[in-house]
């Protein structure tokens, strides 16, 4: 296996944690500075977005009939 | 003559010898493997049900 003789001269009690600790960091990293950076994360994980939207902006709906005739159909005898 | 073929019962100064230290890196690589495919599989889901990249 390629580099697998990296621990004949790197301590594995040092390595991994390294590794395994860069990758923890720099991941949380990102995620928080996406957190902090952008406006749609904060909204997203704020949650209810979807009910608050339904709540103000109801469905339109007729509240009377219409009042002026458009059309009407031929009278029949 | 310099050695070509290093000794496989030689332990190094990490206190390993060439067989372990490739036993080590096999377990690494496929750690690493699992937790590449749990990160895709995570992002994938993100992509699909967040508003990222929308």
């Amino acid at each position: 296996m390629i580099y697998g003789k990296l621990w004949l001269v790197v301590k594995p009690t040092v390595g991994i944690p390294l590794f395994l600790g860069a990758v923890a960091v720099s991941s949380f990293l990102v995620h928080y500075m996406l957190l902090t950076h952008t406006t749609w994360l904060p909204k997203y994980y704020e949650g209810g977005m979807k009910k608050t939207a339904a709540i103000e902006a109801p469905a339109e709906t007729a509240a009377a009939p219409p009042t002026t005739l458009v059309a009407a159909a031929p009278a029949t005898k | 003559m310099a050695e070509s073929k290093s000794d496989p019962n030689k332990v190094w100064p990490t206190g390993l010898t060439e067989a372990e230290s490739e036993e080590i890196h096999r377990h690494v690589i496929q750690g690493t493997q699992i937790f590449g495919f749990i990160a895709v599989l995570a992002h994938l889901f993100a992509y699909i049900y967040s508003p990222w990249l929308k």
